[in-house]
């Protein structure tokens, strides 16, 4: 259940853009997780629901995107991008990868009304 | 209107953390943090590793725990400082509850910090604690299919042990396919396959984290 602080921290950044922003209301929030975080979208939903009660994101539509993982080959720089988490560079079979993309845990924007 | 942020959600939990990181490293102590499913074997890890390291180094030890202090309780015979840490239900430890427990121990006098994670495959791989490194600990009564389920984990850890070897014979772990998933998503991870109960495999792990100490 690490959707729960992970909702917890995402609702502290909303709040104080909110209040920064001086918005009265927030209406939307875009979110992005990399695959490899393993966030369960369903989960996040209800948890994100529960936790948006009382605030000024309370019927906020949560946008939720989740990134697939990528990696560049360190041996022949090619750049890939993965389904399965399989870690092996499918051009030269090496496994010495730096992965690029998958272990995000970013909020993009939110949208309100003033 | 759209405002945007673009910003780390977990931004708070990883500046507190690179803060424990700056102070470890001013201190000169290396920080381990174990991360394995609850009944993996962590606890019997930590005690035939602080009696085999103890006389060479100087260790403590935080205790994740999310309710009470049993592990905290059989860790002390072994006389290294503990700290344990409840988490109230909390299902991973972070940086802020590390770094508010970190001034319990006398840093200048001290080599090692194990830092016992609550058990669980998932959570914890996500909270950076400023550690020097991940371990990665998980039991032959498990199954093979680790690797591939929790790719975070495995991906992120410095070592991974494979525990309870002696047992094997008695399910249907399949060391082959364990490699091949090992492999497929962290192909330069050390593997050190040991049972903590039995000291099967045991030197190998001491010479490894040794070396891990003495050149941290």
């Amino acid at each position: 259940m690490h959707e729960l602080k992970i909702a917890e921290e995402l609702i502290g950044i909303i709040k104080q853009v909110a209040e920064e922003e001086n918005l009265k209301k927030v209406t939307k929030v875009n979110i992005q997780f990399g695959k490899m975080i393993m966030i369960v979208p369903d989960v996040f939903h209800f948890v994100f629901d529960g936790a948006v009660k009382g605030t000024i994101a309370k019927n906020a539509r949560l946008h939720l995107e989740i990134l697939p993982v990528k990696f560049v080959c360190k041996k022949c720089r090619e750049e890939t991008e993965i389904d399965d988490l399989l870690f092996v560079c499918p051009l030269c079979g090496s496994n010495d990868l730096e992965l690029i993309q998958g272990r995000e845990t970013v909020i993009e924007s939110i949208e309100g009304e003033k | 209107m759209e405002i945007k942020i673009r910003k780390n959600v977990l931004d708070r939990n990883k500046n507190k953390a690179n803060e424990v990181r700056a102070l470890l490293k001013e201190k000169n102590v290396l920080m381990v943090n174990m991360i394995s499913s609850p009944g993996a074997g962590k606890t019997t890890l930590l005690e035939k590793t602080l009696e085999n390291l103890k006389s060479k180094f100087k260790l403590a030890v935080i205790e994740g725990d999310i309710t009470t202090d049993r592990d905290a309780q059989r860790l002390k015979g072994h006389g290294v400082p503990i700290v344990v840490i409840n988490t109230e239900g909390g299902c991973h430890l972070d940086s802020h509850s590390i770094s508010k427990v970190l001034p319990e121990f006398d840093l200048d006098n001290l080599d090692v910090v194990f830092v016992e994670n609550v058990g669980n495959l998932v959570c914890p791989s996500h909270f950076d604690l400023g550690e020097s490194f991940k371990l990665a600990l998980v039991s032959t009564t498990e199954g093979d299919d680790k690797p591939i389920k929790y790719p975070m984990l495995f991906r992120e850890a410095k070592a991974i042990l494979l525990n309870k070897i002696d047992l094997i014979q008695y399910t249907n772990f399949n060391k082959s396919s364990f490699h091949t998933d090992l492999n497929n998503v962290n192909g330069k991870v050390p593997l050190f396959e040991v049972s903590c109960t039995q000291n099967l495999g045991m030197e190998k792990w001491y010479t490894w984290i040794t070396n891990q100490i003495v050149s941290k």
